[in-house]
């Protein structure tokens, strides 16, 4: 009888399988589960006014936070890499808002924008600017835009991180026969440095873009969505039907939602990036 | 000799194992004052039983997801949970029921929401902690413009005007961030004009009278510090103290901070009063604090002692004296309390009219989406009544996928 012979190893890698498979796998079935008890917990996701403004402001946090980190970073890092001297000291003191706990940055950051009571506006009082009608996380037109100021202030030294790291690896040879050959900055920076430098760049994003769609924390602290619902977020949106009105069928299926767009953007990022 | 030492060592586990067992008991509390008393009740009655008590203690929202889940799926992990009395609507069906009635020193409001069906039902909850908002007023202005306590918004809204432009302060500072915080401002103002949120399962916040009441809100609004749309009751709270507004809607929790010279700058100047009224008498809501046995709970007989015996009045002095508002009637009128907490008269006929949130297992949902538009139109991104009408509409969708409504 020719009975299948178990991998030699497998005993070994069971826990961690078991592991594996009751705090990830399963979870993810009961979830679908949950989605999938009512089928209209898919089909209130297209009538759901308030999952479409979280969906589109969800977007355009991360377009809006994903750029200017990323130039931001990048520009750091070239900035810190052409350093003769003092290159550790301001990648240390760089890095520091990326240390905070989110939480912190967040309490911080709201005291900051207190209108009244707050040091930005303060600063500006003092400066002689007009700062009654500078509301930040408390406008409608501004809430977004203040969020998105905390994100790049806490997280652009992650990019700036991981570019810089990017650049330490790119070895010395092609550009020195860059300049060899007579190329000036911008044209060893488009032609020898952005292309070794495209899977660093990738892999940056990715991170970066997956985290932005889960914003939650600093959102929470800072304005709970508000006013009204100029900051409301999918993963807020998701955590309150959950936890707040107990539907955790009809969070399930956002979360899938979220996670087929996050798995879409991640694809299709590769793909343009690959393209060029 | 080995095998007569065994011997004596196996009787004396066994011995061990067939003792009473120690009583125990998991009791789930809010992180903030009103746990730190029912933690501290906890401990001393543990002591006295020689019971094990093990408190956990979490964050306001964290305490309502934990305890939810462990009602749903009766997991038994808590034995005693503390609940805020909006949450019992949703949370009663896996409550236990009070083996006796509690008795009438209760103020009766804070009885009426520890039973289901609400005011007729059986008894789930003993009522721990009496919040009711209160009107935080200053009465040093008050006095020197000449003016009289605030008895109907119309007061509020000339004092607001008169204090405002004499001052150079705020004249009023509301909350309007969205959710629980403006819901919560807005309220008694629509109660004072007449109108709800809902009448049995049909959406009526964008009645007339709601309408109005959200206009007055944005004429007060006029005399709030600009972004109130955001805040929360600490930006509130924080006007206060620096002696920036002069009056507000506020809840018991803040009322020691207002006397307190280390973070106040108004000490003694801030009167505590029930809420005016408009065109029907004045009301605040109702915030208390409930203690409740899971109906899953393993040490049930046990919980219910020490829920009993923590809300006696004795108990309820030692809370009080921790800070916590109590919910029995002979507390507030005890003279040696009076003297110490000089609010207590003011807290005692708030409570007394209070008004609980609409009693329906929907009401985070339906707060969430009434506090978005509400906060809308005090951020001038929405008309009032467009913003009403959205809210109703909104409103009445959740009602109709739930149909589980029922009104106060």
């Amino acid at each position: 009888m020719n009975r299948r012979r178990i991998p030699e190893g497998f005993p070994w890698v069971l826990p961690s399988l078991l592991v594996l498979l009751a705090l990830s796998i399963y979870p993810l079935i009961y979830s679908v589960k949950l989605a999938a008890a009512d089928r209209g917990n898919f089909t209130r996701l297209f009538t759901d006014r308030l999952f479409l403004t979280a969906s589109i402001q969800t977007i355009v946090l991360t377009i809006a936070a994903l750029a200017i980190e990323f130039f931001l970073g990048l520009a750091l890092a070239l900035l810190v890499d052409s350093l003769a001297r003092g290159r550790m000291f301001f990648r240390t003191a760089l890095l520091i808002p990326m240390l905070l706990p989110p939480v912190v940055a967040a309490v911080a950051w709201r005291l900051i924008y207190n209108p009244q009571f707050g040091v930005l506006n303060g600063t500006l009082r003092w400066l002689g600017f007009h700062t009654a009608h500078l509301t930040w996380t408390s406008g409608e037109s501004s809430a977004l835009a203040s969020v998105i100021l905390v994100d790049v202030w806490e997280w652009t030294p992650f990019l700036f991180l991981l570019l810089s790291a990017g650049l330490q690896a790119i070895p010395p040879e092609p550009l020195e026969a860059a300049r060899v050959d007579g190329a000036g900055a911008w044209r060893i920076f488009r032609d020898v440095t952005l292309p070794l430098l495209k899977p660093t760049i990738v892999l940056a994003l990715l991170l970066r873009a997956m985290d932005l769609v889960r914003i939650f924390d600093q959102i929470f602290i800072l304005t709970q969505g508000g006013p009204g619902t100029a900051t409301e977020t999918v993963s807020l949106y998701i955590y309150r039907t959950a936890f707040r009105f107990s539907n955790f069928g009809y969070a399930a299926a956002m979360s899938f939602v979220l996670l087929a767009a996050t798995m879409l953007f991640s694809r299709g990022l590769l793909r343009a990036m690959r393209a060029r | 000799m080995r095998n007569v030492a065994l011997a004596l060592f196996l009787a004396a586990f066994l011995l061990s194992c067939s003792g009473t067992p120690q009583r125990s008991l998991t009791i789930a509390v809010n992180a903030g004052v009103e746990g730190t008393a029912l933690k501290a009740a906890a401990r001393q009655w543990g002591q006295a039983n020689h019971a094990r008590i093990e408190v956990v203690e979490l964050p306001y929202a964290n305490l309502f997801e934990k305890e939810q889940l462990d009602l749903t799926s009766r997991t038994g992990a808590y034995d005693v949970i503390m609940l805020d009395d909006p949450w019992f609507p949703r949370m009663a069906a896996d409550l236990a029921r009070l083996p006796r009635d509690p008795d009438s020193d209760f103020v009766s409001t804070c009885l009426e929401v520890c039973r289901h069906p609400y005011k007729t039902g059986a008894y789930l909850a003993l009522p721990y902690v009496g919040n009711a908002q209160l009107f935080f007023y200053r009465k040093d202005l008050f006095e020197k413009y000449r003016l009289g306590a605030p008895k109907t918004w119309d007061d509020v809204l000339v004092a607001a005007k008169k204090i405002g432009e004499g001052e150079k302060i705020y004249g009023y500072v509301m909350r309007a961030a969205p959710g629980n915080a403006v819901v919560a401002d807005f309220m008694p103002l629509l109660w004072a004009f007449g109108g709800g949120v809902m009448e049995g399962n049909r959406a009526i916040c964008n009645s007339p009278p709601a309408v109005e009441a959200l206009r007055f809100m944005l004429e007060l609004g006029k005399y709030s510090p600009p972004g109130y749309a955001g805040f929360n009751a600490d930006e509130v709270s924080a006007h206060l103290l620096q002696g920036t507004a002069a009056m507000s809607i506020n809840w018991p929790a803040w009322i020691a901070a207002m006397d307190d010279p280390a973070k106040s700058k108004v000490v003694g100047k801030i009167e505590f009063s029930q809420m005016p009224g408009e065109r029907d008498p004045g009301v605040g809501e109702l915030g208390a604090w409930l203690v409740a046995v899971p109906a899953g709970s393993k040490h049930a007989a046990d919980a219910f002692e020490f829920i009993y015996w923590a809300t006696e009045p004795a108990q309820m002095k030692q809370a009080a004296l921790r800070g916590n508002p109590p919910t029995r009637r002979s507390i507030f009128q005890s003279p040696d309390l009076i003297a110490k907490f000089r609010s207590y008269p003011a807290q005692l006929a708030s409570l007394e009219s209070a008004r609980p949130r609409p009693r329906t297992a929907e009401w985070n949902e339906i707060e969430n989406s009434f506090g978005i538009y509400l906060s809308k139109a005090n951020d001038g991104a929405m008309d009032p009544r467009a913003a009403l009408n959205a809210a109703a509409d909104s409103i009445q969708k959740i009602l109709e996928r739930n149909e589980s409504a029922t009104h106060p």
